[in-house]
């Protein structure tokens, strides 16, 4: 079995790959991807955490089933939303996207 | 027994909002306004049912709690999403369109607003915000002929992502070291000790508070709050200001209470140094503002900065006095804002400029706005001063006596921004051409109650500060 400490490295260094491209990315889809990239840190988080502490429970499982759920949903809101932005302007840059003082 | 006459209000509140749908889908010819109303019936309908479950204690699985608590934001978020349906009725009629939606969004909002005030596990505290947080996606986009909608969406939805997943990882962080999700688990594993697990768990509360300080707008994570306030909608905006908003500080105050208490010298200063910065930026910022719906943006940030000092100077007294608050804050906004949406109507502009001798234009509407005001500044006589003296009282007895002086100080420099409005409605002449308003009937009879309610709480809140002390005896 693969120690805990492992996993938490490799979730640590995918969250932190995620935090990297919000804050660097411009495409409003790249940013995007990147937080679905933190959030899947998170899945691997919840579902080591789990199997090492109570397998029997399985608290981290359903937590991750539902952090999935959820987040497929965001990503259809978000798609949705961006979809209409490039309609009006033709662009999913969140620089060009400033009307509002950002 | 599954208790699921626990999650009775909130069936029928889901049952309502797809039937406004459906109505809406079914009978497209049906007046617009008329769904605005059946939404407030519905709503104050399940407000009265809910007054029931007052002073009952039940929960659903251990996952959803009842009780007095939950019934206080329960009516709260209901007689929000009441008086603002009716706010919104000619707006929605006249700018946007699918009505049904709209109030459908309205209501399922409230019943994540709900869950986010009584859920006590962190699975369905973080479902029940997610929900919140999905309705106001849609509403805030929901102007699809004004472009600066779509954009406040698209910045509020990456953004609110972005913290949802370092929500989500500070959680995981606290499962892990606790092996537990339920707040009272947390608790008992806690006050156990963890031993050399500190550390981690001093990540995972950075992290929930970073997560958290973004859902509630707290400075430095409010880059949102300007952009979604000026892009939604009037009465959206109102809706994100007061029920999100109240949302985030009954989840904050539940988890934070039942469940990391026993840590708490290792998140006070964290939640300190938040409402220090937040007052402080929200107030200065707020200064240079020309728009209403973004100088009310930054204030309402710093409204937070004020409410997140109760969260430091956690106890009962401090909690409740924080109730108190989101109270009188949540009448005092929503005069505010009701009266600008009727300005709004009549006139189309939202700029403070445009305020420019509203006094001659319609007393009325000025006067409210007025008490409105007076009362964010927390001037004696209205809500604000007593709920915040209450407040400040409150943290200064648990020892964050500079805490309370900040807010203090701050509340004078807010009184500046809130001054400026009020000289355009009273000292300035309306430009020429600029006749009297019209505000309908219903309208100007809700800001009359809402005035009403600021001096009633301003001058005698022991009503409403019985309901804040039984809402929060059970949460220590």
């Amino acid at each position: 079995m693969i120690p805990l400490d492992q996993v938490l490295v490799f979730s640590g260094i995918l969250f932190a790959l995620g935090v990297y491209g919000v804050l660097t990315r411009r495409n409003a889809i790249a940013i995007l991807m990147s937080v679905e990239l933190m959030l899947t840190a998170v899945n691997t988080n919840f579902i080591a955490f789990g199997v090492f502490h109570r397998p029997s429970l399985a608290v981290g499982l359903v937590f991750a089933v539902f952090v999935i759920t959820v987040a497929a949903a965001e990503v259809g809101l978000a798609l949705a939303i961006i979809l209409r932005i490039y309609r009006q302007r033709t662009t999913a840059n969140v620089d060009e996207v400033d009307i509002l003082k950002w | 027994m599954n208790h699921y006459e626990v999650l009775a209000p909130e069936l029928v509140l889901l049952g309502l909002a797809f039937a406004l749908v459906t109505l809406e889908l079914l009978f497209p010819q049906l007046r617009k306004d008329l769904v605005a109303y059946l939404t407030a019936a519905s709503a104050i309908g399940v407000l009265v049912a809910s007054a029931f479950f007052a002073n009952r204690s039940d929960s659903f699985k251990d996952l959803i709690q009842l009780d007095n608590y939950t019934t206080f934001f329960r009516i709260l978020f209901l007689g929000t999403a009441a008086l603002l349906a009716i706010a919104s009725a000619h707006l929605v009629r006249d700018k946007l369109s699918n009505a049904g939606e709209y109030y459908g969004l309205l209501l399922l909002g409230v019943i994540g607003a709900t869950y986010m005030a009584a859920a006590s596990e962190l699975l369905t505290a973080y479902i029940a915000l997610e929900l919140l947080n999905f309705t106001l996606y849609v509403l805030v986009s929901f102007d699809r002929k004004d472009p600066r909608s779509g954009e406040a969406g698209l910045k509020y939805i990456l953004l609110s992502a972005f913290a949802s997943a370092l929500l989500l990882f500070g959680i995981s962080f606290i499962f892990g070291v606790t092996g537990t999700t339920s707040y009272a688990g947390i608790r008992h594993a806690l006050e156990a000790g963890i031993g050399e697990y500190r550390g981690t768990l001093v990540v995972g509360l950075v992290l929930l508070l970073t997560g958290l300080g973004f859902k509630v707008a707290a400075v430095p994570f409010h880059m949102w709050t300007p952009d979604a306030y000026e892009g939604a909608p009037l009465p959206v905006t109102a809706y994100i200001s007061i029920v999100a908003k109240a949302a985030g500080f009954a989840l904050f105050l539940r988890l934070f209470s039942q469940a990391f208490m026993p840590v708490i010298s290792d998140w006070r200063w964290m939640v300190a140094l938040l409402a220090a910065l937040t007052m402080v930026f929200g107030n200065l910022i707020a200064l240079q503002q020309v728009n209403i719906k973004r100088l009310l943006a930054y204030s309402s940030i710093s409204q937070v900065g004020y409410m997140l000092i109760a969260i430091a100077a956690l106890s009962h007294d401090s909690a409740t006095a924080l109730l108190l608050h989101l109270g009188g804050y949540a009448i005092t906004n929503l005069a505010a804002f009701i009266a600008i949406i009727a300005f709004y109507n009549a006139t189309g502009g939202e700029e403070i400029r445009d305020f420019r001798g509203l006094a001659e234009r319609h007393a009325g509407l000025a006067m409210t706005l007025t008490i409105a005001l007076f009362s964010l500044a927390g001037m004696p006589l209205f809500a604000g001063f007593m709920t915040k003296f209450i407040l400040f009282q409150a943290a200064a007895q648990h020892g964050l006596l500079w805490l309370s002086a900040f807010g203090v100080v701050t509340s004078m420099i807010s009184l500046y921004y809130y001054l400026m409005v009020i000289r355009q409605m009273y000292v300035l002449k309306p430009r020429d051409g600029d006749g009297r308003l019209r505000v309908p009937l219903l309208t100007s009879a809700v800001l009359v109650v809402l005035a009403l309610g600021i001096f009633f709480v301003g001058i005698w809140p022991t009503p409403l500060f019985r309901a804040a002390a039984s809402a929060t005896r059970l949460l220590f």
